[in-house]
């Protein structure tokens, strides 16, 4: 009688937990386990694993160059994007941040990429990289420079689609990051200028400090969804020129639905999976000590 | 705060510069969606007339409004349904925490990081296996569960006082009333905010939809995208951006009008 | 706050906009509900109740439109059969959308894949050869385009029922070739007149020659000099160990596209269609290979005169032809036998000499049935463009063989990515040698992957 008592906020709570339990279950652990299962065999033409490879598909991809190029490519194109589209809408969310006449409609503008699904936005991007229509040729053609192969040339795929990235992602980092300015207290500001204190000094020891806690939020969210880019390169480059695009996503696409090789695609979702494992776990580890708590 | 004009106008001049860097490519696609396809070669920018002739053949080409109505419906179901499941789970974790408890939140969390494309095709065998394909179940019961949305609705829910629960545990109020009546009103903005999230996710999914729906009962909007696009012929930029226009629209009003709710909420997540 | 109201407002209108459509589309619901119910307890139709056929294609943009037209057009002709066409995505997306309802009650009635998914097809185990059908029927199939036939037909059998065929071909800028002092008329045939030719367009913005970024361009080029993809036949004859696309007649085609590519006479400009027949029509290059589908758009967008010519070919060896592009029809073996009696009626329908012609002038692919030449539709287009003729031409001139016929291998659309990272590889200083032994290494493990789990 005592022992179901105490339980109670077990019964109860499994009770409330259940939906959640059985769909993560359902559609994120058994899928999981699946694609581990599947990373050791190698599967016929309709995607049934039928010829037991033990890890030969693993020593497979670790020792190609297209995987490892694959995989530097990802590397690189998280560097590009995160830190940059975190630093714009920092600063576009400081600005917004000031009491000015019609900030509502800044604020509005800032925000809009979030509205704006990544089909639609790699496809208007698309255009613009056009190499003999786009606008950016047209632009560098009117200032009487040479026009670049935003997305053919090897040396600047990368580059392009990391942009497109960064302006995806601007609206919801601005959000996010203007939200949490405006959790920080007036009072402090007011009692700091008291104290003679100017813009950039407020800026250094208030502001940034106190926001901490948003842009750890914000940082860790954005290299989860950096590591799973696919839309936009879908769209753009279809992984190549030479594949310098070919994220790891877009490559285990294209092993399983392209070349139906259900085996190998696995094999590196399991290798995409621990690579993000690893750094969030390395982000909470370094990232958090320097957040400041109010 | 005083602001001096010099530091004022300095403001505006950065703010315009930035505006006009992030809504670019949209104002862009939206005069290009008034040309035709050899203004579009010549390079123009300004449109000769604003007619609506791509637009019309955007919606002759495709059942568009029959996919924005898809959309719509998979989106609000989803929200409806993420919202719930979420914020269950997540009156668990902070009001009737148990032994284990901590570990299966560790364990939903831990599901962030897994991408989705490692788990798209045992699914996608799953969805057909049930006989799914080609309903708004398959498109919408995989997305009911989100760590992100239990993350969220949890740091919010940590801040309404334990005491106020304790106090209604005494009072003989229960479990359930408490969630309904006390929780989550008293979470309003974490839950819209989740509830605008999830609706502008579902929104623009788009490999998913793509793989679940072979006709165009439950199709999504964002196929649409693809339609437009020319695969063997020379593409009509006109009509693709004009249905760009389409598609973008409804998330940018709703986005617009819950701005402000969005931008509060989604910070809950971010301070303990 | 005026403009806060506005938006509300806004925001209202769309709202209604909403609940207009949904009420609709609720209809529209409820009206396919009850046409399912009907076909589920009406097994016998009392006045004329339609058999359903699914058809899935991969044709989007204006030639889905020239699809949804020919469909309509058959509904209206005939009363006992109800075609519904339906876009699936890419032709590679559509194929996975195949694959993972094959032999189901989803799966549909028609699908069309693309020229190299033939033999993955074959070995699904999802499809009927329409080789039954024609068996069954007596069809007369000697009327069709022999050529076009080849290609689809394995060990004599007609697997699949080719609809849409196209074949490359090179076009040029007239109008260049005039300025650059070539003869507009007499348009290169080998690689060293096409490089000489190239040297001389070069000129400011303008390359002389370009190739889509595309394993088929390659594929034709080596086929047109005889030479082989893969061994056994090009698949033909028995089963394929390795690719013998790195051979002499590859490595000519590399080494011809490297010279132009030194010298600063090849222009890239990607993988998309849409990319090089922009840069073509805009004066970027003045000669590129395309797709037959292709030429009444460029024609009609470009400013200047388009000249049509056959892909050129190396000196050393004779020119054989075209292997045939495009995709054909296939039919599924899990739906009832009235469906498939319906799927067939609809694949002679297209075979027929009048919608052979309208199709053959709305999207430029070839008719499959010769007949459809003589239609007065297709001899106004072919004065109005007279480069149809000359791909046409080119397809007839093609000398049968086991290279011209093209190559049978599953693992076809992941060697094609090979082929194109060698290319672009190639463009980046490359050894063309080096880089086509590295596609046709990756070819052979994605030969072997296949050949170890066939036959399960």
């Amino acid at each position: 009688m005592k022992l179901w008592k105490r339980s109670v906020n077990v019964r109860v709570g499994l009770l409330y937990l259940l939906p959640s339990i059985i769909l993560f279950s359902m559609f994120v652990f058994y899928p999981m386990a699946k694609t581990i299962y599947l990373s050791f065999f190698l599967t016929n033409q309709n995607g049934l694993p039928v010829y037991f490879n033990g890890i030969e598909n693993y020593t497979y991809i670790f020792s190609s160059d297209e995987f490892r190029n694959s995989m530097k490519a990802t590397l690189l194109f998280v560097i590009y994007t995160v830190p940059v589209s975190v630093l714009i809408a920092l600063i576009m969310a400081i600005l917004a941040n000031e009491k000015l006449k019609g900030i509502g409609f800044y604020r509005t503008i800032f925000s809009s990429t979030m509205g704006i699904s990544v089909a639609a936005s790699a496809v208007v991007w698309l255009f613009l990289f056009h190499p003999s229509v786009g606008a950016f040729n047209n632009i560098l053609k009117a200032i009487n420079l040479p026009a670049v192969q935003w997305l053919l040339d090897p040396e600047w795929a990368l580059l392009s689609v990391s942009l497109t990235t960064i302006w995806m992602n601007i609206g919801f980092n601005f959000l996010v990051i203007l939200g949490g300015l405006q959790n920080i207290d007036e009072s402090l500001y007011e009692s700091a200028t008291i104290d003679g204190a100017g813009y950039f000094t407020k800026l250094r020891r208030i502001t940034i400090p106190l926001l901490s806690p948003t842009l750890f939020f914000i940082i860790t969210i954005s290299l989860i969804n950096t590591f799973q880019s696919f839309g936009q390169i879908d769209i753009l480059t279809k992984g190549g020129p030479i594949q310098s695009t070919n994220l790891v996503v877009y490559s285990i696409y294209k092993e399983a639905f392209v070349n139906y090789q259900f085996g190998t695609a696995s094999a590196q979702a399991i290798v995409l999976f621990a690579v993000v494992l690893i750094v969030t776990i390395l982000q909470f580890k370094f990232g958090e000590r320097k957040v400041h708590y109010q | 705060m005083k602001m001096p004009l010099s530091q004022k106008v300095l403001f505006y001049i950065l703010l315009t510069i930035f505006a006009v860097l992030v809504f670019f490519p949209v104002a862009y696609a939206f005069l290009i969606s008034f040309m035709t396809p050899q203004e579009v070669l010549m390079g123009n920018i300004l449109p000769r007339s604003f007619s609506f002739g791509n637009y019309e053949q955007a919606f002759e080409r495709l059942p568009l409004l029959r996919y924005l109505l898809n959309s719509f419906v998979v989106s609000t179901i989803v929200m409806a349904g993420q919202v719930l499941v979420c914020a269950m789970a997540a009156y668990v974790f902070v009001f009737l925490p148990f032994r284990g408890s901590n570990l299966i939140f560790f364990l939903f969390i831990s599901t962030m990081m897994i991408p989705w494309e490692a788990t798209m095709i045992p699914n996608f065998l799953l969805v057909q296996g049930f006989g799914w394909t080609n309903t708004y179940m398959a498109l919408t019961l995989p997305f009911f569960a989100s760590a992100f949305g239990t993350f969220l609705l949890r740091q919010h829910f940590l801040t309404i006082p334990y005491e106020l629960y304790e106090a209604a545990q005494i009072g003989g109020v229960g479990k359930l009333k408490f969630f309904w009546k006390v929780v989550l009103p008293m979470s309003k903005t974490s839950v819209i905010t989740l509830g605008a999230y999830s609706f502008l996710t579902t929104w623009n999914m788009y490999l998913w939809p793509l793989l679940t729906t072979t006709n165009d009962t439950v199709r999504t909007v964002q196929i649409g995208i693809r339609q437009l696009q020319s695969n063997e012929s020379a593409t009509d930029w006109g009509v693709v951006m004009a249905g760009v226009m389409i598609i973008i629209l409804p998330t940018l009003i709703l986005l617009f009008l819950g701005q402000k709710q969005l931008q509060k909420g989604l910070t809950q997540g971010a301070i303990k | 706050m005026s403009n806060l109201k506005k938006l509300f407002a806004f925001g209202l209108m769309f709202v209604l906009m909403l609940i207009i459509s949904a009420c609709n589309g609720e209809e529209a619901a409820d009206e396919s509900d009850q046409t399912k119910g009907e076909t589920e307890e009406n097994t016998a139709p009392a006045n004329g109740e339609k058999v359903k056929i699914e058809f899935w294609h991969a044709m989007s943009g204006p030639n889905q439109q020239a699809i949804d037209d020919i469909v309509a057009d058959y509904n209206a002709s005939q009363d006992k059969y109800e075609v519904e066409s339906l876009f699936q995505g890419s032709y590679e997306e559509s194929l996975t959308k195949l694959r993972s309802v094959g032999g189901t009650a989803d799966a549909p009635a028609i699908m069309q894949v693309f020229e190299v998914g033939t033999k993955y097809m074959i070995e699904s185990g999802y499809i009927e050869p329409v080789q039954t059908f024609i068996d069954k029927d007596g069809y007369d199939i000697s009327q069709l385009e022999e050529n076009i036939l080849n290609y689809y037909s394995v060990d004599d059998q007609l697997y699949s029922m080719p609809f849409n065929s196209s074949t490359p071909v090179m076009l040029y800028n007239k109008d260049a070739f005039a300025a650059a002092g070539l003869d507009p008329e007499n348009p290169p045939e080998t690689f060293e007149e096409v490089k000489a030719a190239a040297e001389k367009l070069t000129n400011g913005d303008m390359k002389g020659f370009s190739i889509l970024l595309y394993g088929w361009f390659f594929e034709e080029m080596l086929a047109t000099q005889g030479g082989l993809y893969v061994d056994a036949d090009n698949g033909r004859t028995g089963e394929v160990t390795e690719a013998l696309f790195n051979g002499e007649e590859g490595r000519r085609v590399f080494e011809f596209l490297k010279e132009m590519n030194d010298a600063g006479t090849l222009g890239n400009f990607g993988s998309v269609w849409d990319d090089i027949r922009t840069a073509f029509v805009s004066g970027q290059v003045a000669m590129y290979l395309d797709s037959s589908a292709g030429i009444s758009g460029v024609v009609e967008s470009a400013p200047f005169e388009v000249g049509a010519a056959y892909i050129p070919h190396s000196e050393e060896a004779d020119r054989n032809g075209v292997i045939i592009g495009g995709a054909s029809l296939w039919m599924m073996n899990g739906i009832s036998e009235e469906e498939q009696a319906g799927a067939w009626d609809f694949m002679k329908y297209l075979q027929t000499a009048p919608v052979q012609a309208k199709w053959h002038v709305t999207t430029g692919y070839f008719a499959i049935n010769p007949a459809a030449y003589d239609e007065a539709i297709v001899k106004e287009r072919w004065i109005q463009y007279p480069q149809f003729q000359v791909t046409v031409d080119q397809l007839q001139d093609t000398k049968p063989s086991t290279a011209t016929q093209g190559a049978l291998i599953s693992v076809f659309p992941e060697s094609r990515e090979h082929i194109v990272t060698a290319i672009e590889e190639l463009y980046q200083g490359g050894d063309p040698q080096a880089v086509l032994d590295k596609a046709a290494e990756s070819t052979n493990r994605a030969i072997e992957i296949a050949n170890k789990t066939s036959g399960n």
